[in-house]
């Protein structure tokens, strides 16, 4: 017993007496222990606003008060995915699908079993992020960030390192493909997000920029035939990137112009 | 909070006479918003009042204000920082300094957790002073359990620190250095 374990039980139990036995007889030993946790239990002063201030706001409650119906994020998730689905299908209609038949079985599966399970974990992540105080299983900060990095794995691994003479050209005309199918997507996203209420407008701002992107990086996944590495980790999945960068700004802005709303 | 959302007129009174002491108290505990702690509360109860359709009947309602609450908080803090970066400072005055506390005293709660950064210092806060557990404070941070049990480790840790050094230098100087 070390004075880790009293942290583990501060951290578990807020009432001593309610710490294990073994961590009450370390208490009892270690004079800093025991000065960590009386200054943790010592009683905080209580703050009340004024009842003047309180019936202010009950006034202020009660002159708008409707009933609301409350939100229902599995519905939200299934609007999500089928605003994914629908600009998915309506681009590969329009561009065609050449890559499924150039790409090996392997390659097709793999790359849109990767794509799906990174929707899914995405659209899961929103869902949350509408409704304030939910339990995250995945940090939402994090998982943009995972998701770029598994894509990239997954990228890497399956398709091969060329050297391409017309790359960059090649590299232009899938990003203007690909890129206003990511930004327009990102338009009914966010008329949905914002039923919700959005807590931390830059983080889901990246999460929908990522989402968003997603379209147009599937849509090249399934049109474009070129199989080079470069081109699908910089071309293709460079359109999740770069909406997702825009989400960012465009969330942090929204951050600021909110911060002063509320100073008006 | 479900009374609340049918439009129950008693609702909002039940309401902010259970979670207005509890709020304030939060916003009190953090030193940069401290002085607008009213002005938080009243914003705090608009926007619970205009995203009330969020709250979903059968979750805990805790974490569900507290997020709320830390979002205000944080747009009051940047409000602040933004105003006194604009203000030029006309007349500085000297404060008379504050007596040292006493070698052995234990410092208050809030003296103790103002040597802590920002992250930790809210999650000790809503824990010990919230009484909010591992999970609720995770649902009010947006951030994994996992997270939060490093951040009060680390809080802890540091805090243990800071006691062993009280010995040594006043409460005062020692925060300042810490921050």
């Amino acid at each position: 017993m070390n004075c880790g374990d009293v942290d583990q039980a501060l951290i578990g139990e807020s009432a001593i007496a309610h710490f294990p036995l073994d961590v009450q007889e370390h208490l009892r030993s270690c004079k800093l222990c025991q000065e960590i946790v009386r200054a943790l239990s010592a009683p905080v002063p209580s703050y009340y606003s004024s009842p003047a201030t309180l019936s202010q706001i009950e006034q202020k409650l009660v002159a708008d008060l409707e009933a609301v119906r409350p939100l229902m994020p599995a519905g939200y998730a299934v609007v999500l995915g089928a605003i994914f689905v629908s600009f998915l299908a309506l681009a590969v209609h329009r561009l065609g699908a050449f890559a499924i038949t150039v790409m090996s079985q392997l390659q097709t599966s793999a790359m849109l079993g990767a794509m799906a399970i990174s929707t899914g974990v995405l659209i899961y992540s929103l869902v949350h992020q509408m409704v304030p105080g939910s339990l995250h299983r995945v940090s939402p900060r994090l998982l943009p960030i995972a998701i770029l990095s598994s894509l990239i794995g997954v990228m890497t691994v399956l398709f091969q390192f060329q050297h391409d003479a017309d790359y960059w050209l090649r590299a232009l005309v899938c990003l203007r493909a690909g890129t206003p199918i990511g930004f327009l997507t990102a338009v009914p996203f966010w008329l949905v997000l914002r039923r919700g209420a959005i807590i931390s407008p830059t983080m889901t701002g990246a999460t929908t920029g990522l989402l968003s992107g997603l379209v147009g990086t599937s849509v090249l996944e399934i049109h474009c035939p070129n199989l080079d590495a470069w081109h699908i980790l910089v071309s293709h999945l460079g359109i999740a990137v770069l909406c997702s960068m825009a989400g960012l700004t465009l969330g942090r802005g929204a951050e600021r112009c909110s911060a002063d709303r509320t100073q008006k | 909070m479900v009374r609340y959302q049918r439009a129950d007129p008693e609702a909002p009174r039940a309401l902010i006479v259970a979670l207005s002491p509890a709020l304030l108290r939060f916003f009190r505990s953090q030193i940069a918003i401290r002085e607008q702690a009213d002005d938080l509360l009243q914003e705090t109860w608009m926007r619970i009042h205009r995203v009330r359709h969020t709250y979903r009947p059968g979750e805990p309602v805790l974490p569900w204000v507290y997020a709320i609450a830390r979002r205000v908080g944080i747009d009051g803090y940047r409000r602040t920082r933004r105003i006194s970066s604009h203000e030029s400072a006309m007349e500085v005055v000297p404060e008379k300094a504050a007596p040292v506390e006493a070698r052995n005293t234990l410092p208050a709660f809030d003296t103790l957790v103002a040597a802590l950064p920002e992250a930790q210092r809210e999650v000790v806060t809503m824990m010990k002073v919230g009484g909010l557990s591992l999970e609720e404070v995770a649902r009010a941070t947006s951030c994994t359990v996992g997270a939060v049990k490093q951040k009060a480790h680390r809080a802890y840790e540091r805090l243990r620190k800071l006691l062993e050094t009280q010995a040594a230098e006043g409460w005062k100087g020692r925060i300042d250095e810490l921050r």
